[in-house]
């Protein structure tokens, strides 16, 4: 009896036939209420996007109000493998197809007669400048050219396999971008040194820069941003492994060595370096 | 026999009592656990269908489950008044167990008076000597059963440890230290997140566990200190001297003397009575009063009459008994101590507090767990998906909200205490708030309980005493005959005597034991004869009728003071028709005429006049009584009169004011504004009490009763409408006759209704009649025949100095002065804590929208996170709670006396309107304005919106290390994660701002922040809320907000907050009942 009492109370509150109210409500009393809440929540919603447009009012559109996060720059590789590892067999193409395919696209902007055709040659070992004259904007700038033949035998131009098949593998570094951003002074370009961790440091055999040196050259710096730089053409080293140790893991760091880069914070395993594992095998 | 069988029995109850203790916490957590399960599953359907059906615009289902566990909350605190009436409680139910077979254990009923007075070295006149009783007093111990053992405080530690959400946040503990374990055991250079978060929740749980530690002592503090405040009182004989002692102090072989409405100090065995009835139910069963005499009629101690137990009450009478055993030694000491050991169950209000914290917790856990999943199906680690399950329960879980509820209604009960009123328990703050009929005495309550003898009426003539404090006023003749006549027979006919040790004070000032006319009677002879002592020592007494309520009279017979003189003289009180019938003659200067109908006329215009006056009429009359009848010696029997009470010759008529009490009519008026309805209830006459309650404004100027309509147009009574009469005055006989529709139909249509001649009983019928119409009825009452109307009333209010122990236990508040206008502060802090309560409610309940939208959009469009889990905890534990209870300070809104009564079954504590405006609208705009400082501190670091949504899964990438932003500049993983922990604190920030806005919102519910005034503490508090936050920026290992524009980017919606709330406040005050305020007026 009880039950069936509090189950009638139940359905009434749902829905409530003498007084046609659902949920205790009648039908215009929640059309008024859920008008109140579009009506409010659409204010809130214009609200919202005022001071949002308020605030991307305050920003340029070429330069990021603040930097100090990208004091030091992150490097990076490519492929960048999985988790920072490239591991593949010699033997089976399958295992290293993919950081064929990965270059290949990557570098596919880089090709000479892309580069001729958007940037334009540039004098080297110096910074291209291109400043406003005040508030009128130098823009669009320029960029310089970063031919994909800068990188030699691991262009990829003369060998489809950028040394994979034959254990001497190719990895394209990069110093990611920060406008504004003078990685030298004193016309000293930034370069890339490389070397094994210490336990593998007699493993990591001979390696090869491209270009010469492992430089990024100045003539790429300073960056503008994507907007004002559409062509820019992110400068790269590649390096080539030419006798490494096979069938062991080997651990590898990259490093830009620069006087005008702060070294990055010790938590940071990616500011101003790179560290990768390499492993390459040869048996079935 | 019995008696070993006892014996063994305590005995091996001690020896059990680990065990049994043992048994009950394994009895209480099997209780929880059955409790849990199914909490669980229906908070799980109730959360479906919210979900279901509603969305976030009106989630009214899951706010019906969060009203009800918030109210069920209220009441934290009851548990701890419990003890108060635990003895009482315990001896009911274990008297049937026992049958009244103790008869090995006590002889003395059997014994006569002399044997027992020597078995005590006692006098059955003088008492015990002080030196004695000190000596039997530390031989004994105290007067007092010895309390059940306490929880040890380690373990009422340990439980609020380990109690309610603690195990929650002690799991999301455990899981960050077994994360971190893992973590420092896989990886080289573990984070130390896990740590960090483990530490900070363990400090959490311990903290709040102390801080409701500390909180319960505090509040079990105050129940201590209102049993210290209402200690019993016993009136012993000592060295010949009555002096009033703590019960406590009562020794054995004391003589002690009880009246109507005291509780019985110790076990008595009875020497002398008058009338005395004791209600001996608590012990027995039998509901019957049963007279006491001196006479041995059973042998077993439990039935035979001369013995009166402890803690048993006096009914009506009085009596006079040498004290036999004490403390734990009593018949209810014996008992008592064999089942204090027992534990009690667990109260339906703290099943209902663990109800409410497993549905909580149901609830946390079953979002957490749904985000748990979600997470690992959005490809998380499970350790990441752990700690999310963290956030989640902690985001959704008040963690402070509980804590907060007890501290208001502690400061409450506190700030009550230091206006008089006495809180036995925390929940009647809140019953008194919506009290909306008070059912009050008048004698004391609303009155000085300070009786002055204002008139006499001798010589046919009536005379003026003086009544001002001072003694400045006229004096009048006193060298007729007549008043000597009179102050005679006032000062023999009298109990009343003044309490020892004040011969130095004032007579006005002295202490007196006694009824309040008795006294004004005694303070009135003298002061104007002399010492009344020594007329009682001159006349002394024979016999006596004590005053009771169906003679209506008091009398008593002398010695003359005449040594020759063998006559007896009899001398009567009472109420003065009565006496009138009994009476033949009339002294007139001195001389005795017969009473003729002139004499009645005269006596009936001055007995009009006076009563008219609101003033208590006594008649007096005396008789000296034919030696050939009564010779020396007499034995006057007092139980079975066996001389004559008729034939007497009245000497006059005194009558005394009682003037009302100076704060009384502000109160009424102030009751009357508020919408509550006050009846007076009053034994006295009914022109007495129409006077009084004029004279307080029960009855308002220019109101008129039906007798007095009928009068002024000069027409019988029966042709006034009655419902042109507001106000109305209902005789007890009258109100015998009353059926219960006419009851109901009186007390709805008139609004001022004064009872008089009441009977305690008619007071039961009265409240019930008040209940039927729906009132939430509080009662006064000071007597032992109160109790009922006390206990059925909703809040019965007992008097702490005029009040009879009994009616302080039934009651659930006592005013500690009686005066009527306590009641009425306390309504006003029963509505103001109400109200606040809904202020700190909504204004905690606010913040969990903010906490819980981050995760919500985090897991939905796949932004970064935007608030982590400790900042959560900060926010909870850390800057919401000092706020949310300086909210309970907060003032009363000034109409908080001139609106109606709260309607218990419509007005909730938390209503869906409540969680509307704290959910929906309220909290939304601070999760904008979270957001808001979120996308600033993105987009200032390159990252716009339009990049954000999806970016996620790159973004927490730990080997993605060149993800672009908004300008083509490329980020590395740390870099970015430095950026999103800037974004916790920014949005963290944000929410303390915005909260700032809500706390002062929230400050008032109707009226604007500018008429309420910014009081000094509440700024106060709130920037102690930034004392953490700027601890917590400086302190965590995310960097400190760099940007001093970053703290401020909440602003303008702490200002929306402000303002929109202020509109809507406005709104509310414009148009009263309008749709603004059906829908968002909580």
């Amino acid at each position: 009896m009880a039950k069936d009492a509090e189950k009638s109370t139940w359905k009434d509150f749902i829905w409530n036939s003498r007084t046609r109210e659902f949920c205790g409500r009648t039908g215009s009393s929640w059309g008024l209420i859920l008008l109140f809440y579009l009506v409010f929540y659409i204010f809130l919603a214009g609200m919202f996007c005022l001071t949002m447009y308020v605030m991307l009012q305050t920003l340029d559109d070429y330069k990021p109000t603040w930097q100090d996060r990208l004091g030091t720059p992150g490097m990076m590789i490519r492929p960048r493998g999985k988790a920072m590892e490239i591991s593949y067999n010699t033997t089976n193409t399958e295992t290293w197809d993919m950081y064929i395919k990965t270059l290949d696209n990557f570098l596919s902007p880089y090709n000479n007669s892309l580069q001729a055709e958007k940037n334009e040659e540039c004098t080297p070992d110096q910074y291209f400048v291109q400043a406003d004259s005040g508030d009128v904007k130098n823009n669009p700038k320029r960029s310089c050219q970063f031919n994909r033949t800068f990188l030699e035998k691991c262009s990829g131009l003369d060998d489809h396999t950028y040394g994979y098949q034959a254990g001497k593998p190719c990895i394209i570094i990069k110093l990611n971008r920060v406008i504004g951003m003078l990685p030298g002074k004193d016309g000293q370009a930034p370069f890339v040194t490389c070397g094994a961790k210490k336990e593998d440091s007699d493993k990591i055999g001979e390696v090869e820069y491209y270009p010469e040196n492992g430089t990024f050259n100045l003539m790429y710096y300073p960056y503008y941003g994507k907007k004002a730089q559409v062509n820019y053409s992110q400068p790269l080293v590649a390096i080539k492994f030419l006798n490494i140790t096979l069938n062991e893991d080997i651990n590898i760091e990259c490093r830009i060595i620069s006087n005008n880069i702060p070294p990055g914070s010790v938590r940071d395993k990616f500011a101003g370096k790179v560290s990768f594992k390499l492993r390459i095998n040869t048996k079935g | 026999m019995a008696y070993s069988q006892c014996f063994s029995v305590s005995l091996s109850h001690t020896n059990t009592h680990t065990h049994t203790y043992a048994l009950s916490l394994s009895l209480s957590l099997s209780l929880s656990l059955s409790l849990s399960l199914p909490s669980l599953s229906v908070s799980l359907f109730l959360l479906s269908l919210s979900l279901s059906s509603f969305s976030l615009s009106l989630p009214s289902l899951s706010l019906f489950l969060l009203s009800l566990s918030l109210s069920l909350s209220l009441s934290l605190s009851l548990s701890l008044s419990l003890s108060l009436s635990l003895s009482l409680s315990l001896s009911v139910s274990v008297s049937l167990s026992f049958p009244p077979s103790l008869s090995t254990f006590q002889t003395e009923h059997k014994m006569s008076i002399e044997e027992c007075c020597r078995k005590f070295n006692t006098d059955i006149v003088q008492g015990l000597t002080n030196a004695k009783a000190a000596e039997f007093l530390i031989r004994d111990g105290p007067n007092c059963l010895t309390p059940p053992p306490t929880t040890p405080e380690w373990i009422k530690f340990c439980r609020q440890l380990f109690g309610g959400f603690s195990i929650l946040l002690w799991t999301g503990a455990i899981l960050c230290f077994l994360a971190y374990a893992i973590q420092a055991a896989t990886e080289d250079e573990p984070a130390g997140d896990n740590l960090y978060l483990g530490i900070v929740l363990s400090v959490v749980v311990v903290v709040t566990g102390c801080f409701s530690y500390f909180q319960e002592a505090k509040s079990s503090k105050i129940m201590e200190s209102f049993k210290n405040m209402v200690p019993q009182q016993a009136l012993v004989i000592r060295e010949g001297e009555k002096m009033t002692i703590n019960a406590e102090e009562v020794v054995a072989g004391d003589l002690v003397e009880v009246k109507g409405g005291d509780r019985i100090p110790a076990d008595l065995r009875v020497v002398s009575a008058h009338g005395c009835k004791v209600d001996n139910s608590s012990l027995t069963g039998e509901s019957e009063p049963q007279s006491r005499s001196p006479d041995c009629t059973h042998d077993n101690p439990l039935e035979t009459r001369n013995v009166a137990f402890f803690s048993t009450n006096c009914v009506e009478g009085t009596a006079r008994g040498i004290v036999v055993c004490t403390g734990d030694r009593t018949v209810m000491g014996r008992i008592a101590t064999l089942t204090s050991g027992l534990e009690s169950g667990k109260t339906p209000i703290a099943k209902e507090i663990e109800h409410f914290i497993h549905l909580i917790t149901g609830v946390a856990v079953f979002l957490g767990i749904t985000f748990f999943i979600l997470a690992v199906c959005l490809g998380y680690t499970w350790l990441e998906a752990v700690i999310f399950l963290i956030g989640i329960i902690v985001a959704n879980v008040p963690e402070g909200l509980l804590a907060t509820v007890t501290v208001c209604l502690t400061l409450t009960a506190k700030r009550m205490a230091k206006k008089n009123c006495l809180v036995k328990n925390l929940e009647a703050v809140e019953t008194l708030g919506s009290t909306s009929t008070i059912c009050s005495d008048k004698t004391g309550t609303l009155t000085q309980n300070r009786m002055t003898v204002a008139h006499m009426w001798f010589d046919n003539q009536i005379h003026e005493a003086d009544t001002t404090e001072d003694q400045s006023g006229a004096s009048f003749d006193k060298t007729s005959a007549s008043w000597a006549a009179l102050a005679r027979v006032a000062a023999l006919c009298n109990r009343a005597v003044f309490k020892a040790g004040q011969d130095q004070l004032p007579i006005l000032k002295r202490d007196t034991a006694g009824d309040a006319s008795e006294s004004a009677l005694l303070k009135c002879i003298e002061l104007s004869c002399g010492s009344v002592k020594q007329i009682r020592e001159k006349n002394k007494k024979v016999a006596e009728i004590p005053f009771n309520s169906t003679n209506k009279y008091q009398l008593s017979v002398h010695e003359t003071e005449d040594p020759n003189d063998n006559r007896y003289l009899l001398v009567m009180k009472g109420a003065p028709e009565r006496i009138l019938d009994r009476c033949t003659t009339i002294i007139i200067q001195g001389k005795e005429q017969p009473m003729d109908e002139e004499m009645k006329e005269s006596f009936q215009n001055a007995y009009m006049e006076l009563g008219g006056l609101g003033e208590r009429v006594l008649g007096f009359c005396h008789l000296l009584m034919p030696e050939d009848q009564y010779p020396k010696g007499f034995a006057f029997d007092c139980d079975d009169v066996n001389f004559t009470t008729e034939s007497l010759c009245f000497v006059g008529l005194m009558s005394m004011i009682d003037p009302p009490r100076a704060a009384v009519p502000d109160a009424v008026g102030k009751c009357r504004s508020a919408g509550i309805k006050v009846i007076m209830v009053t034994g006295d006459h009914p022109i007495t009490a129409k006077a009084i309650a004029k004279g307080v404004g029960i009855i308002s100027e220019g109101n008129e009763t039906v007798e007095d309509i009928a009068s002024r147009l000069n027409i019988p009574v029966s042709q006034v409408n009655p419902r042109d009469a507001k106000a109305c005055v209902i005789h007890g006989t009258d109100l015998k006759e009353l059926s219960q529709d006419q009851m109901d139909d009186i007390l709805r249509n008139h609004t001022e209704i004064v009872f008089a001649r009441t009977s305690p009983q008619q007071k039961l019928i009265i409240v019930e009649g008040c209940q039927r119409l729906g009132a939430i009825v509080a009662v006064t009452g000071d007597g032992v025949n109160d109790s009922p109307a006390l206990k059925k009333a909703d809040i019965g209010v007992a008097m702490g100095i005029s009040g009879s122990d009994v009616s302080k236990q039934a009651a659930d508040m006592i005013l500690l002065d009686d005066n009527f206008a306590s009641i009425v502060t306390g309504v006003e802090e029963g509505r103001l804590i109400f109200d606040n309560l809904k202020k700190s409610i909504a204004y905690t309940l606010t913040s969990n929208i903010p906490e819980i939208t981050p995760f919500l959009l985090f897991i939905i469009v796949n932004i970064p996170l935007p608030l982590g889990t400790i900042t959560i905890l900060c926010i909870d534990l850390g800057t919401d709670m000092v706020p949310a209870i300086s909210l309970a300070y907060e003032a009363a809104e000034s109409d908080i006396m001139k609106r109606q009564p709260r309607n218990p079954t419509r007005d909730k504590l938390v209503n869906e309107r409540l969680i509307s405006i704290a959910y929906g609208q309220i909290g939304m705009i601070q999760a904008l304005g979270g957001f808001f400082s979120y996308f600033v501190i993105l987009a200032e670091n390159g990252f716009l919106p339009s990049i954000l949504v999806g970016i996620r899964l790159n973004w927490d990438d730990r080997a993605c290390n060149d993800l672009e932003d908004s300008y083509g500049q490329q980020w590395t993983y740390e870099q970015r994660k430095i950026v999103e922990f800037t974004c916790h604190t920014a949005f963290f920030v944000s929410i303390v701002v915005v909260q700032w806005a809500d706390v002062i919102v929230c400050k008032t519910r109707r009226n604007s922040v500018f008429q309420q005034g910014m009081k000094h503490t509440n700024i106060l508090y709130i920037l102690l809320t930034y004392l953490p936050c700027c601890v917590f920026i400086n302190l965590c290992p995310p960097p400190p907000l760099s940007r001093p524009s970053w703290w401020f980017c909440a602003v303008p919606y702490s200002v929306l907050i402000f303002v929109y709330d202020e509109i809507r406040k406005l709104l509310i005050r414009r148009n009263p009942g309008g749709w603004v305020e059906r829908e968002t007026y909580y």
